[in-house]
């Protein structure tokens, strides 16, 4: 392999890295590999970078990374993956259904409004899907 | 990985060559992978791979930060290219870090002489 196909292979390695990482060490690693080029055999630089390859993908990521929808765009932090965006997609679209089945169907509650007079304050009754009563103050 | 813990635990060889290249003064990567070639005789090779694993951990524990200054006298040393390099340094939860690893281990070597010494004796 030629000095322009090795680092295109190391560059190629560093982009399966974790967005995080690449983001902090990429460069620096990348240059590292220049730098070792020159001195001569770089077979173990390769070695090293699967390894950490498999460290940082098989280790839990504290930051979960930082998701913020501004304009209709999403902006990403570094540290959100692919995955992340998935199961992000996944979440909305359960949303959206579950709302879509709310809508859909009449309000479920029939509320309805009486005094008391044994508590003199109004009672807001709530029926289906279960019953629950709140209790106003009583009006001055 | 807190600082607390990495006292009490062994570090790693990795983490011990890192604190014990950064504990001559400000590194970049490279600098880094070349002070531990240096320290261990060449038996040692820390790739960028291992090193910046560990330098996350180092950081995120508080035992390594980034080094924002140097003296005019350093920065003249610097190629352009370096220049532009983040650089680490020990902070002082690193530096007792790493007394506290050099205690332990002359604590191991000096029950490993004293075995030796027993074995020794009770040959002879």
């Amino acid at each position: 392999m030629n000095s322009m196909g090795a680092r295109l292979a190391y560059r190629l390695l560093l982009r399966l890295h974790p967005a995080s990482f690449q983001h902090e060490f990429g460069a620096d690693m990348l240059w590292i590999f220049d730098e070792e080029q020159q001195q001569g055999s770089t077979v173990y630089l390769f070695f090293d970078g699967v390894r950490s390859l498999v460290r940082q993908r098989c280790r839990p990521q504290k930051d979960p990374g930082q998701l913020s929808i501004a304009s209709g765009t999403i902006i990403t932090s570094p540290g959100i993956g692919m995955f992340r965006l998935f199961q992000g997609g996944l979440l909305c679209l359960a949303i959206f259904l579950s709302l879509g089945q709310i809508l859909r169907h009449p309000n479920p509650f029939s509320p309805s409004i009486k005094w008391s007079n044994r508590m003199s304050c109004y009672t807001i009754t709530l029926q289906a899907p279960s019953h629950a009563e709140v209790v106003l103050n009583p009006l001055p | 990985m807190k600082p607390a813990s990495a006292k009490s635990a062994p570090l790693s060889s990795a983490t011990l060559q890192i604190l014990l290249a950064l504990a001559g003064g400000n590194l970049h990567g490279y600098g880094i992978i070349k002070e531990v070639t240096r320290n261990s005789d060449g038996h040692y090779r820390l790739g960028p791979g291992t090193l910046y694993d560990n330098l996350k951990k180092l950081m995120d524990a508080g035992l390594v930060a980034d080094a924002a200054t140097f003296s005019s006298s350093k920065r003249k040393q610097l190629s352009s290219k370096e220049d532009d390099r983040r650089f680490y340094t020990l902070t002082k939860d690193g530096k007792n870090a790493l007394a506290a690893e050099v205690d332990r281990l002359q604590s191991v070597v000096r029950e490993a002489k004293l075995r030796l010494q027993e074995a020794r004796t009770g040959k002879a």
